[in-house]
């Protein structure tokens, strides 16, 4: 095995980095190490705005659902005055969960042990033996359920539990063009999604980070879906898995990085800006007439914008989202170095007739989570993968990064992309550098100034 | 999971007669013919039982409220699932299968399948309902083992040749998939 100066890592190199973003290298133990693993608890997931769930859930005063904000447990609630809470579910007097319903509609929760009662805006009501007890002295206020900072985006719902974290739109940046379009229905038109009912909960045995990268842009594992290519699982009449298969109009494959957040996204930049709808579900008329009739309104809707096809990526550190047809959010919940619960939400567009929103159900259980004919062996992959990040013999040896290095460029072809936009066309790891890059500035570790690897 | 429509006497097994043992006897020599077909990876003969309109459903299993539990499980045809299938997406599962490439199961996995507890709940000339248990245990190259452990509820046609499966719900005993792929057919 070769034992090339050039690649050791930490074995040689002064300053103890564990991630060479200029250089496409990232070192195995980032994969594999409880003491990494907890910091990244507290500087990554601790210090980032995290997605929990979305309006649609709980569409009612008193609704509620249970979620995961990193390694934390939190109930979401729409309180009686309407108001979105995430609420740390963590009783404040010996840390029992206070709810344990995975969803429904309550006004407040009474924990199991002694019954302290929360309200469900957090506010302690119920003390048993107040007064004898405790003689009235003990200070409700102090004592609620720790309440996250919450910010509602065009239905999707943020949570972080730092004071210090940046408002959730500064600490997107420019990702908000992508973030936002998800969030759209097919028309255009803001907050256009509602969810599925019932998330589908599931555990793998792979470093959540594995996922991440994936969902990033990595659109170098093509072999990996050779299965369902050749099957064909889309409505088009077509082989492939994506509907988008079907738009004849040439575009150009972009991974667009937002390294000031560690943000990421895949979409197609077609040529034409108003170009015409090509049939994409022609096996469902109805859902194809459904669509042609979106697509007209969203070129409107969005002008020169209309050009963007946003494919999917991932809003730093761990929510991965896809578009285009296949709506659906994927947070990875970080477990232990080696294992990771996936949490996936399916979304269609809230106006669609039922039809529409069927046919788009049915494409997305076939597609994603672990009965996906898609996501399948993604999930094999990261598992496979982890074993790799395990191995004693290669440990000196970092992963290997290095797809076209040196080719990204700024905001670069379209300035509407925004200026944070550090953007590769094609095949490329950069997207996968930008995120292990930020990483490591949110660890701590020493890194080199952003955008080294642009060309000259 | 579903109202159980049986009457004291049935529940007791006083209905039980020659006709019924008789009936329960195919069924288990079918459910143990099908077993065996995806045991020994004879996906093509096993999707021949499925009738052409057949409907292979999973949902989600939730944790609520002892009071709520008709949302235990998502609804059929509205919410999410695991598995919401036809006969045509079933189709193309086996082809994805059969092909080498689908790395989740490639090399395949060994699979046993116990089937028990069968029930005949209803028939009619048509039809017959059957309820039952699984285990499905899954092994995966070396050390990677799964244990599927659950309910059905069959909906079997009854033809001149035999039984065909017009539906199939499975219920899982598990809210959060304890396992990284559902790769196996139940
Ligand atoms: S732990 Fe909740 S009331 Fe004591
Ligand atoms: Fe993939």
């Amino acid at each position: 095995m070769a034992k090339d100066k050039d690649v050791n890592m930490k074995c040689n190199s002064n300053d103890e980095r564990l991630v060479d973003a200029e250089a496409g290298l990232v070192d195995r133990t980032v994969f594999t190490d409880q003491k990494i693993f907890e910091r990244e608890i507290t500087e990554v997931f601790g210090k980032s705005w995290l997605f929990v769930g979305h309006e649609s859930q709980i569409p009612n005063s008193d609704d509620f659902f249970l979620s995961q904000a990193g390694r934390d447990a939190v109930v979401v609630t729409r309180d009686s005055d309407g108001e979105v809470q995430v609420l740390l579910n963590v009783c404040t007097h010996r840390g029992m969960p206070v709810c344990r319903y995975d969803q429904g509609n309550a006004k407040m929760f009474t924990c199991p042990y002694h019954g302290w009662t929360f309200s469900n805006k957090g506010d302690l009501t119920g003390l048993p033996l107040a007064k004898e007890g405790y003689c009235d002295r003990l200070d409700r206020k102090q004592w609620g359920l720790v309440k996250a900072r919450v910010t509602c985006y065009y239905g999707s719902i943020w949570a972080t539990f730092n004071d210090e974290v940046l408002p959730f739109e500064e600490t997107l940046g420019d990702m908000t063009l992508m973030l936002r379009d998800f969030l759209q229905g097919p028309d255009g038109e803001d907050d256009g999604l509602e969810v599925v009912d019932g998330i589908l909960k599931f555990e793998i045995h792979s470093n959540w980070k594995l996922g991440a990268e994936n969902s990033a842009g990595d659109l170098y594992h093509d072999v990996s879906h050779n299965s369902v290519q050749r099957v064909g699982i889309a409505l088009s009449g077509l082989r492939g898995r994506h509907a988008w298969n079907a738009d004849k109009h040439t575009f150009k494959t972009l991974n667009v990085a937002y390294p000031e957040g560690g943000h990421a996204a895949r979409v197609n930049l077609y040529d034409d800006e108003q170009r015409e709808y090509h049939s994409q579900w022609s096996q469902i008329p109805e859902v194809d007439d459904y669509f042609r009739e979106a697509h007209d309104a969203r070129q409107k809707r969005l002008g020169e914008k209309g050009r963007l096809l946003n494919r999917g990526g991932i809003v730093f550190p761990s929510i991965a989202y896809n578009s285009a047809n296949r709506w659906q959010i994927t947070l990875a919940v970080p477990r232990s170095p080696g294992r990771t619960e996936m949490w996936k939400w399916y979304f269609v567009p809230k106006k669609a007739p039922q039809e529409v929103k069927d046919a788009l159900r049915h494409y997305l259980l076939r597609y994603g989570g672990p009965s996906g004919m898609v996501e399948q062996d993604d999930i094999e992959n990261w598992a496979s993968a982890q074993v790799g990040a395990q191995s004693l013999a290669a440990q000196h040896l970092p992963m290997n990064y290095m797809l076209h290095m040196g080719e990204a460029k700024w905001a670069w072809p379209v300035p509407w992309l925004g200026e944070g936009a550090y953007v590769d066309e094609g095949v490329s790891e950069h997207a996968q550098r930008v995120f292990y890059q930020r990483w490591s500035e949110m660890m701590g570790h020493p890194v080199r100034s952003r955008g080294q690897e642009e060309s000259k | 999971m579903n109202q159980d429509t049986t009457s004291a006497a049935e529940r007791v097994g006083d209905t039980v007669n020659s006709e019924y043992i008789m009936l329960k006897e195919k069924i288990e020599h079918f459910f143990a013919y099908e077993g065996e077909l995806l045991d020994e990876r004879n996906f093509d003969a096993w999707l021949e039982l499925f009738a052409e309109d057949a409907r292979y459903w999973m949902p989600l299993a939730r944790n609520v409220k002892h009071n709520d539990t008709e949302a235990e499980y998502t609804r059929e045809q509205s919410d999410a699932a695991w598995f919401d299938e036809d006969k045509k997406t079933l189709l193309q599962r086996v082809m994805q299968l059969k092909g080498g490439d689908h790395w989740a199961e490639e090399p395949f996995s060994r699979t046993t399948h116990i089937i028990t507890n069968i029930r005949i709940q209803s028939r009619s000339e048509t039809d017959v309902t059957v309820k039952s248990r699984f285990i499905v245990y899954v092994n995966r190259r070396e050390e990677e083992v799964r244990l599927f452990v659950g309910k059905r509820i069959d909906v079997l046609r009854i033809t001149d040749h035999g039984f065909l499966v017009q539906k199939r719900s499975i219920f899982l005993d598990q809210s959060k998939l304890l396992f990284k792929n559902l790769t196996t057919f139940f």
